[in-house]
Order: structure tokens, then sequence, then C-alpha cells
């Protein structure tokens, strides 16, 4: 199962030209960051500018893997071996990083125009670009170490990000996001001292080799699976989400939502795959608490009073629709066509999630900032004046509801396919449910939102970028599910 | 040549349809002629079609795959039909002129009427035709459908309360038929899966619940055919309707229930399951019922018209009877099935003749009276069998029972013959009393003329087969004119009698009046069950609201432990740590 | 010469259990802070041991002066005599007054215990030696026992401050413990400086936090009901 994570051997070497991509693009966006952070725009040409070059690095990449296949890279740092793979999955997530990323930072200047947050609004872009490197670095990390530092600087990177709006709200949420997060990663670290001190490998793919199931990887895997569902927010553990998202920035809750806590969903379903390769009962427990997740999260966004709780509770309930494929994707005797379609349905949801969440908590962003009001009944009348706003929130909740054609639709039936054949009933019924809970919660915005008999006087004008760019998040979500073989070709050995 | 023919039969009537709704649009009501050329030849083409000869045509891109033909049944029946349909639009035309010329004077109702009448006239024409040249189950039922509800227009034309009463016992009937029939019909065809009525035959004679499906489409024909029980719209809707619809209805429409009969179920056929003998035993019990029990009915009717209608019905119970040895004596039917499409076309134009002479006495023409009366009455003696054409259909009828030595049977007919006797007497006599002069019109006693040889001589014109007309030898003539003389002497007897008693008679209808306030208990039974539902819908209601709100209390309380989640988010790690581990271990140490 | 070891071993050991335990639960948040001071103290002498200076170095920087400044940083905030005093009138600024309910810490402490018996059923498979001899590597020892508790207290306290000293001294028991298990070779080394700066970093923001939420809010604790909102429509 490692191979489909890109832990095998590479048939060719990196060229020159490969190696500089490589740093570029994990270098430029911090260095772009500084930039910013010097000369602070305003406008969203330079930054679409500065986006381009990192963009680029990003389409090279592909390029050179469609070429080469799979690319390895591995370096002495003062005795210790830092090493990097391209497989299909990382190049397809550093792909929708940077796009997603990019969307973010184009947002962004008109976002700040708007609202005026003063100075510390300077600091976003070195976090952003901290944040988008990092998550590149986690994508590409083949090694503990490097899995680590990159989990580490995310983390960091992320909740200064969500601390920069500066309100109260957003200090307290973001003290109990540090917390969590800080000891989550010494959950993490305590697994891979387990790790190191009995096979000693740092090395993924040495350590797949080594790993042989016994108390020590039993005890590290659960170790380093609560100390990562923690940081993914996974069910129970999402306690801390809806509240750092209730005060954050409208970029910054797009790109926390759709990348920060998909990534250490990956590294879980990673280590987990290496770990416990012939376990049953670890992943029917998270597939377990994911049904409950999706159940959970679709009852508190349905009673959210706030438009922007409804948006993050939802995030709760589509991570369980990842969480509720972790039995099919990990564990022992899973025939192969299930498991190959449970493996492209995870990664299109993930993508799909990514991309629609983002548009939607863009659009939630827009509709908050032009009436000035965050609750469901601050939006009375915004059918009339904001139709764009809302359409763009309904683009993106079609993929999210998964109805078809969008990319939501793509991934639940695959999902749908793999779990029927495997005879996984419970888990079935509660996709549907969630699907009917998504329904709920979106249509209560929309009957907010075509109330008509609420008077309003003053609506703040929207930035046309802002518009723009959530809208093309939300088209590129609903027309994955039709475009779904482009990125399942890239994962590789995903079709059958 | 008939291909042409057969479009012309179809499409002439559809043109005279539209004609109408184009003058509606076109010409200024006070130069409106409702009747035109046009009109009046809308049958026409469907006349010559029939002796046109015998023919057969596919249409497969016709709704199931259409099948229509001219065969030995269909033939005689489109001819029949057509003509009188013929004559009955000359008739109407003379009928109508008061109307029309209140119409011209600016009367908007009439105006309206009329234009309603001119324009269903030929669409249940075409309905009727239809179902004659069909062979298939769609082309038929669309026929049979479009009949039946275009025919609604004409009974309910002059708008008054007893017509409005006559036509909606007609159309509550009417549905009730039709959805027997299309019961039946579906249920036959999908057994059989078959699209042709032949197969229909056929899949009923060899299903195992053909008799039930048998028993659907009888009792649905049987409402159009007026079978006892179901025949309460004809003394209802006949006197209430204009004569030459009356004349139509029931001549030609009435015979379309008939003919439906013919069609699907499977008379004659050998190996008959005992289901189906047993229904061709009611049936035949039912016509002769129908036949007796109309007559009975029928005499005490004030209104000639409604006299007719119960002396259609009487004879429809007699050539129920006939269809049901069909059922009841397949080996028969061979024989019989001349004579009881003569009987059919005899009994059309004869009772055609009848109902228009209802209108000849209303206004008659400067003619001697006696004369007159002779002539209104020769249709109904030639009913009883006493002269020319009805003499000849009911040998017809007679000579093929003789042969399987059905004496019973025969014995009832004639029997039942006194009765049409009586009730022709009855007729002529309340014409006579209820006679007025004036107002005649060529068109109008025309057509009646016609109509009145075209009865008489029946047999000479109709297009049956070779041989399967016998002239009755001279020794029969007094079995078969006998019943004549005894129905005329027992009503005059009767109504000496009567008027020296005193009496009431019974309402026109009859089992109508039985059967409304049952209807109406059940329509107030529904009612009060419509109210209970209502209450226990509210009821529903409020529990299901305060279940709602119930429960939407507990999950606020219970999403409340969201925010217990996000505070011991650090000991629900740890938890989840030891959870996983332990399950681990226990799996792995199993 | 390996009975000194041990004993010296030992006593460092103990030391660093008894410095960590007197730091997790005292109350007096000034006290708990020089503590944890002197636990970094301690925890650099136990780098010193294990023959890592590199490391020793860094805690002492990190560790002992930069966290402890931090801490100390934070502690300010609580003056009485500071901009806080017009927020609330608290008699012992320094003094965590909070009572937790019996339940929440019973839980909490079988929490730590089953962590606990978690990693040391690890380690008895990564180092069989300890088996039979437990006062083999009594640094280890000490290291999941603070871990643990570590653990069970960031669980257990709500005053801001305490969950950020339970955090570090949590992060210095893991560190303990992934030297004493892996050893103090590169990659050890590399992750518990990666960790180690991680750890500052985490507390010099954890202390900017608190100390802007006492100031803006008056708040030591995360509340419990600052975001019970989901009221019934």
């Amino acid at each position: 199962m490692t191979w489909r994570f890109g832990l095998t051997e590479a048939t060719f070497e990196p060229l020159w030209l490969t190696h500089w991509v490589l740093a570029a693009t994990l270098a430029l966006p911090i260095l772009f960051g500084l930039l910013g952070a010097l000369f602070s725009p305003r406008r969203t040409l330079p930054v679409a500018l500065v986006c381009v070059p990192i963009l680029l690095t990003g389409v090279l990449l592909l390029m050179e893997y469609q070429q080469a296949g799979l690319l390895r890279w591995q370096w002495q740092v003062a005795g210790v071996t830092v090493s990097l793979r391209l497989g299909g999955v990382s190049i397809l997530m550093l792909l929708v990083t940077q796009w997603v990323g990019a969307a973010a930072a184009l947002y962004t200047p008109g976002h700040l125009r708007l609202t005026n947050p003063g100075k510390q609004a300077r600091w976003l872009w070195p976090l952003m670009g901290v944040l988008i490197s990092a998550l590149s670095l986690i994508w590409l990390a083949a090694d503990l170490l490097t899995l680590y530092a990159a989990l580490e600087l995310m983390g960091l990177a992320a909740v200064g990000m969500l601390l920069l709006s500066g309100k109260p709200a957003a200090l307290q949420a973001g003290m109990r996001y540090l917390l969590l997060a800080l000891v989550g990663s010494l959950a993490y670290l305590l697994g891979v001292a387990l790790i190191l001190g009995y096979w000693g490998q740092l090395n993924l793919q040495a350590l797949a080799e080594v790993v042989e199931p016994g108390p020590v990887a039993w005890i590290a895997a659960a170790l380093i699976g609560a100390g990562l569902a923690l940081k993914a927010a996974l069910f129970p553990l999402h306690g801390w989400l809806t509240p750092v998202h209730e005060s954050a920035w409208t970029p910054v809750s797009a790109l926390h939502a759709a990348l920060v806590v998909k990534a250490s969903l990956f590294i879980l379903l990673m280590l987990w795959n290496i770990l416990l390769p012939s376990s049953l009962f670890a992943p029917r427990f998270v597939a377990w608490l994911g049904m409950l997740a999706i159940v959970w999260g679709g009852l508190v966004a349905w009673r959210s009073d706030s438009l922007k709780t409804l948006v993050a509770s939802s995030t709760v309930a589509q991570l369980g629709y990842l969480m509720v494929a972790f039995p099919l994707i990990i564990g022992p005797d899973i025939p192969p066509l299930p498991k190959a379609l449970a493996w492209e349905g995870f990664w299109l949801q993930l993508i799909g999630h990514a991309l629609a969440k983002a548009a939607m908590f863009m659009a939630a962003g827009n509709l908050i900032l032009a009436t000035g009001e965050s609750s469901l009944k601050g939006l009375a009348g915004t059918s009339r004046r904001l139709p764009l706003s809302l359409l763009i929130f309904g683009l993106a909740s079609v993929t999210l509801m998964g109805l078809p054609p969008s990319s939501g639709f793509t991934a639940k039936w695959l999902l749908l396919q793999a779990m029927v054949m495997t005879q996984q009933w419970v888990a079935v019924v509660a996709l549907l449910m969630g699907t009917l809970l998504t329904a709920a919660y979106v249509f209560r915005v929309f009957r907010y939102s075509f109330d008509e008999t609420a008077p309003r006087h003053h609506y703040q004008p929207l930035a046309p970028s802002m518009d723009l760019v959530a809208l093309a998040l939300a088209l590129a979500a609903f027309a994955l599910g039709l475009l779904a073989h482009l990125p399942l070709a890239l994962l590789q050995g995903g079709g059958v | 040549m008939m291909t042409l023919l057969l479009l012309a039969a179809l499409l002439w009537p559809l043109c005279a349809a539209g004609n109408v709704v184009w003058q509606a649009y076109q010409t200024p009501s006070a130069r409106r002629n409702y009747f035109p050329l046009v009109w009046l030849t809308a049958s026409w083409p469907a006349l010559l079609l029939a002796y046109g000869g015998e023919a057969h045509w596919s249409i497969a891109a016709w709704m199931l795959g259409g099948e229509w033909g001219l065969n030995a049944i269909s033939r005689p029946w489109l001819a029949f039909t057509a003509l009188l349909w013929s004559v009955a639009a000359v008739h109407g035309r003379g009928y109508f002129v008061a109307e029309q010329a209140k119409a011209q004077a600016g009367d908007q109702n009439a105006e309206r009427r009329l234009l309603r009448l001119a324009l269903f006239w030929p669409l249940t024409f075409v309905g009727n035709v239809l179902l004659i040249i069909a062979q298939d189950i769609a082309s038929f039922y669309l026929g049979f459908a479009l009949m039946t509800f275009a025919a609604y227009a004409l009974v309910v034309h002059s708008g008054s309360q007893q017509a409005r009463l006559g036509a909606r016992a007609y159309l509550i009937l009417a549905v009730i038929g039709e959805g027997l029939i299309l019961g039946g019909l579906l249920w036959a065809a999908g057994t059989a899966e078959t699209f042709m009525l032949e197969g229909v035959r056929e899949g009923i004679a060899a299903a195992d619940h053909g008799a039930m499906m048998a028993l659907l489409l009888w009792l649905g024909f049987g409402v159009k055919a007026g079978v006892i029980g179901l025949h309460v719209w004809l003394p209802l809707a006949h006197p209430v309707a204009p004569a030459p619809a009356s004349a139509v209805l029931s001549g030609a429409m009435i015979k379309a229930g008939l003919l439906g009969w013919l069609y699907v179920l499977p008379l004659g056929a050998e190996e008959l399951s005992p289901g189906l003998t047993l229904l061709g035993n009611v049936m035949l019990i039912a016509g002769i019922a129908a036949a007796f029990g109309a007559a009975l009915l029928g005499v005490w009717q004030r209104h000639p018209k409604a006299v007719l209608a119960y002396s259609s019905i009487s004879q429809m119970g007699m050539l129920t009877a006939m269809v049901a040895t069909g059922l009841a004596a397949p080996a028969v039917w061979p024989l019989l099935l001349p004579g009881v499409i003569l009987f059919a076309a005899h009994h059309a134009l004869a009772k055609g003749a009848l109902f228009m002479g209802t209108t000849i006495s209303d206004h008659m023409p400067r003619w001697p009276k006696p004369l007159l009366f002779a002539l209104i009455a020769l249709p109904g003696v030639s009913l009883t069998g006493a002269l020319a054409a009805g003499m000849i259909s009911k040998w017809g009828v007679k000579h093929a029972l003789y042969e399987m030595d059905h004496t019973y049977l025969i014995m009832l007919l004639t029997w039942a013959a006194i009765g049409t006797a009586a009730l022709v007497s009855v007729c002529v006599w309340r014409q006579w009393q209820q006679r007025q002069q004036g107002g005649s019109n060529a068109f109008q006693w025309g057509a009646w003329l016609v109509a009145l040889i075209a009865a008489l001589i029946t047999p000479l014109w109709l297009p049956l087969p070779e041989g399967s007309i016998v002239p009755p030898p001279l020794t029969e003539w007094l079995g078969i004119v006998w019943p004549f003389p005894v129905g005329v002497l027992l009503f005059v007897s009767v109504a000496y009698w009567l008027r020296k008693v005193g009496g009431k008679a019974p309402p026109a209808g009859d089992l109508w009046w039985l059967y409304s306030p049952l209807a109406a208990h059940g329509v107030k039974l529904a009612q009060a069950i419509g109210t209970r539902c209502k209450a226990v819908k509210g009821a529903c209601v409020s529990v299901a609201l305060a279940v709602e709100q119930h429960s939407m209390g507990q999950l606020t309380r219970l999403l409340s432990s969201e925010a217990w989640m996000r505070h011991h988010g650090s000991g629900l790690m740890m938890a989840f740590a030891v959870v996983v581990a332990l399950l681990l271990i226990w799996e792995g140490m199993r | 010469m390996i009975a000194s070891f041990n004993l010296i071993e030992g006593g460092l050991a103990l030391c660093l259990c008894v410095a960590a335990l007197a730091c997790l639960f005292d109350r007096h948040l000034l006290r708990a802070s020089c503590l944890f001071v002197v636990f970094a103290l301690f925890m650099t002498l136990a780098w010193w041991w294990l023959e890592a200076p590199w490391l020793a170095v860094a805690e002492l920087i990190l560790g002992a002066l930069l966290t402890g400044a931090s801490l100390f940083y934070a502690l300010r905030a609580y003056r009485p005599n500071g901009a806080a005093s017009s927020h609330r009138a608290n008699a012992t600024p320094h003094y965590d007054s909070f009572r937790g309910s019996w339940p929440h810490g019973l839980t909490r402490a079988l929490l730590a215990l089953a962590w606990c018996f978690m990693m040391w059923g690890a380690i008895r498979f990564v180092m069989p030696e300890m088996v039979y001899s437990p006062a083999e590597h009594p640094l280890v020892m000490a290291a999941v026992v603070i871990a643990a508790t570590a653990m069970g207290a960031f669980a257990l306290h709500h005053h801001l401050l305490r969950r950020l000293l339970a955090f570090n001294i949590l992060g210095s028991g893991v560190f303990l413990l992934l030297a004493g298990m892996a050893g103090t070779e590169e990659g050890a080394q590399a992750l518990i400086s990666v960790g180690l700066a991680i750890a500052w970093l985490g507390s010099l923001l954890g202390a900017l936090l608190i100390r802007h939420l006492f100031l803006l809010e008056g708040k030591n604790a995360l509340s419990l009901d600052s975001q019970t909102k989901e009221q019934p429509q």
C-alpha cells in the first residue's frame, strides 16, 4: 500500500533543473511573503504577478513528474538524512495547495482594502508564505524529521494567521488552538521517539520495510494518531476548529479549512498505512467516529446561528467522509477494487472539499462583509442585492452536498461504491444522512437570504476580485466532478 | 381508393368541426349558419366507405400500432351507423331551425348551445367511426372514449335542469363504464401480451381469470348498452336530449356497447371455461330481465321519448340475451351473428325513426292525421316483428335458435315482443295526446321519412354476407306477428282499467332514484370520514409539532456538548490514544 | 564505577521528577515559574550527562533563559500595580485559585496513569533490559513519569500559564524519553533541537497571548461558555 504514497525506489534521478524548481517551490512563497511584508500590496495585480512564478514551479514539477515518474531527493545535513519524494499524491496536493494559496492571496488585497485592519495586516503575507512552503514540504517530505519540522512550522504559521484579526475571541480561540496544536505535536513526537528507539529509522521508505506489527508499532500508532487527529480536527477532537474560524479573516479561514487540517490527516493516513498494515479495528474505530462526525457536524451546522460557524462545522462533517474511508484504505484483506475506488474517492473528496470550502468561506466572508452582520438572520434580503455571492455559496454547497455533476458527487459515488462492495451499510446510511443534513443547513442559509421582508439600507460594495476568485474556486470544485479523471490519473496506481 | 375514403371518413368530420370553430370566429352571429353543407355531409364519406368493400390497414406509426379493418361485422355496422348519423344530421338541421333563428336574432345562450352541439356532433361521430373500424385496443378505446365524452355535449344541449340531471347521470355512468372497460382491456391485454382486440378475445378465452375480465368488459360496455342496473341514464338522458341526438344515442351509440361485446368477448369460441359459461347465463338472465322489466316500467311513462328509451332498454335486453347465447351456448353463435347484426341495424334505424317521429308529432305537417300517425307508428310495428324488416330480423334470430332447439329462449323473446308492442302503443298514444300543429320543416320530415323507409327495408341495403338473410316461410308468419295485436290489446285493456282505478306512474330513470340517495349517503359518509380525517390530521400535526419542539430542545441540549468537547480537547486526545492503543493491543493479542 | 554513575543518574532523575512535579502542581505561579527554570537547569545537566553538549547549550539558552523570560514576561501582566489591577481586584494575583471538580481530576489522573502504562509497555519492547532492572535507566523512568504527569496536568489545569508550563515540561519529558531510547544520534538530536525551538516559539507566542488576553478581557483561563451561543430558533 505504501507504493501509493510514492514510498518506493525511483527510476530516474532528478535533473539539475528539477533541483532548482524544487528549491523555488519551497523557497519562493517565503521569499515573496517577506516581500509582501515589506511592501504590503493593496492591489490585486502585483499579487497576481507574484503568484505566477510559484504556480509555474508547480506546473514544471508536474511536467517533470509526468516525464520521469517518481522523483526522490536525499541529502545529508550534519549527519541527518533529509529525504523528499514527488509521487502522485504529492504533486496533486502540491498543485492544489499552490492554486488554493494563490486564490487566497488574490482574494486578500480586496479584503484588506475593505476591512482596513491596521498594521498587523503586514504580517499576513510572510505567514501565508511560510504556510504554503510548510504545506508543500509536508506533501513532499519522506522522513519523520522533515515531516515534524514542516508540521510544526505549518501549525505555528496557521496560529499566527488566525490571531491576526486581534479580537479577544480570536485570541482566545488562537490560544486554545496553539496549546492543542503544540501538545498534539508532542504526542506525535512521542510516537516518533518509540519508532526511532525501536527501529532506529526516520526514513519512511526504510521504515515501511522494517516495520512489523507489535506493541511498539501499535502504541506509536496510537500516540501519533491521537496527536494528528487533534491537529486535523477529527471528531471528537474538533472542538477548537469552529471558534478559530469564527473570528478569523476570510482568506485565512479559507486556507486553513482547505489545506491545514488536511495536511495532518494526510500524515495520519500515511503513517498508519506504514505502521498498521494489518489492523482491522483502529481504522474501523476512526470510521465510526467519522460517521458520528458526519451527523454531528451536520447537526451543529444546521442549528448554528452564525454563518461562519455553519461553514466551519460543515468542515467537521466533511472530514467525516474522509474518516469513513479509512477502513477501505488501511487494513488487511480489502479487495483491490474497493480499495482503489476508496483511494480515488478519498482524494477526490479531499480536493473537492478543499476547493469548495475555500470558495464557501470566501462567499460567506463576502456576505458578512457586505451586510456587516455575521448571523444568518443578517442575510435577509441578500438574494436581491448580492446574487453573485449567494450563487457562489450555492455552487460550493452543491459540491458539499454531493449533487451531480460536482466533484463531491463523484467522490461520494466512488466511496459509496466501495462501501457497497465491502458491505458497510452503516457507512452508506451515514453518507446519505450527511447529504441530507448538508442540504438542510445549506437551505437554511437560502431561506434566510431569500427573505425579502427585512428592509436593508446599506451594503458595503465588494471588490470584483473577491467575487471572481471565489467563483473560480467554486466552479473548479464543480467542474472537477466531470474532469475527475485528470486528478485521478495523477494518483499513481489509482486506476484498476 | 379505400384509403382515401378512410381518410375522408375520419378527416371530413374533423373538417366540419374545424369549420364550426372557424365560423365562430369569422362569421358574425347574425349570418352564421350552424349546419352548413360540410356539417350535414360529415358522415357521408364513412357511409361510402362501408360500401367500398372489405379492407384492412396497418399503421405502425399510430400509437401502439394501428390495425384498422372492415370485416363482416364492422362493415354493416359502419353502414347503419353512418346512415343513421347522416339522416339524423339532416333531421337536426330542420329541428334546430327555430333555435338558429333565435341565435341569429342575438340570443347568446342559443348561440352558445348551437355552437357546442355543432362542434361536438362531428367529434362524436369520429369517435363512433373510429371504434367501429378499429381492430387494435388503443384506437378502439380512443374512439370509444371520444364518442362517450363528446356525446355529453349532445345530451346537455338544452341546458335545462332536467337536461343537466340527465347529462350528469350519463356522465357518471359513462365514467364508471370507461373505468371498467379500461381495467378489463388492460388486464386482458396485459395477460395476453397483445395490442389487438383479436388478442384480447383469445386471451380472455384462454386466461385463468378470463371470466373476471369478461365480466369487467361486459359491465363496462353494458353501461352504453343499457344492461339492467346500469341502464338508468337512458330514460333520464333521452327525453331531454334533442331528438336527432336521441336518435343517434339510441340508434348508433348504444350499439357501440354491443359492438364492444362482439369485439372483445370470446363469443362462439370452443371449449369455454365454466366461468365464462356462467357469465353467459348471467348475461342471459340479465338480458331477459331487462327486456321484460323495461317494458313493464316503460308503459307508465308520460314522455314519449322516455317510453322509447325504455323500449331501447328492452330491445337491448333481447340483444344481450342473444349475445349471451354466444357464451352460454357457443355452437349457435355463427348462425346467430348475422341475425344479431340485422336486428341491431334494424333497431337502430327504427328507433332513430321513432325518435325523429316524436318531433313530427310536435310539429305536425299539414298531412292527414291518420296517415301521419300510421307512419309514426310504422317503425314501431316493424320493431315488434309484425312487418317488413322487423319480421325478417326476428326470423333471422329465431331460425338460428330453432336450429339448435333453444325453444325457451324463443318463447321468452316472443313474449318480450308483446312488451315492445305495448311500449310502441304507449308511445304513439302519448304522442297523440301531446301532438302540436305547425313549425314543420322539410328537412325534418324528409329525414324522418328516409329513416322510416330505411328501417323498413333494412335487409335490402345492409351489406351482410351472402345468404345470411333468410325470409321467414309463410307458415311461421303467424308465430312472429301475433305478439303485436296481443300487445296492443293488452295496452288498451290495461289503459281502460287504469283510467278507472287510477294510479301513480313510476318516475323515469327508476333505479336512478334509488342510486342517487345511496350515492348521496355515500358522499355524506365520505365527508364525515373526511372531517374525521381532518381532525386526526390536526391532531397529528399538533403531535408532530410537539415532538419537533421537544426534539429540538433535546437537540439543542445535545449540541451544547460541543462546548464540552471543546473544553476537554486534550483529555479527549488522551482518551483517543488510550482507546486506539487498547484496540490495537486487543486485536494483536487475539 | 557503574554504581556511581547510576547514583548520579538516579539523583538527577529524582531531582528532575521532584522539580517537574513541584512545578506542575504549585498553585503559586511565580514559584512555579522559578521551579520551571530550576527544572530546565536540571535538564541541561541531564543533557550534559547524556553527552549531548549542544543540546545542553540549546536547553540552557532556549529552555531556561528564553522560555523562563517569556514566562516571567507573561506573569508581569498579573502584577497588582500593573494595568490589570483596573480589571479585577485580585488579592493574590500570582495564585491560581481555581478548583476543579473531583471527577475531572480523577479522569485526568486515570488517563495520565494509562499513558504511563502505555509508554512503559512500549519501552519494555524498545529497551528489553529495562524489564529485568528498571533502575538501569532512571532518566527514562523519570521521563515517562514526567511526560505522563505533565500530559495529565495539561488536561487538568485551567489557568493558561499553568497549561503553558505543563506543555513545556511535557516537551522536556518527551525529549528526554527520545534521547533515552534512541540515544543521542544525529537524527534524535535534530528532532530534539527542532522540538526545543518550536517549544520556545510556542511559549513565546503563548506568553504574548496570555498577556493580551488578560489585558483585554481579564481572563486567565479559556472560558467554557464563550462559544455556547447555539440557541434554539
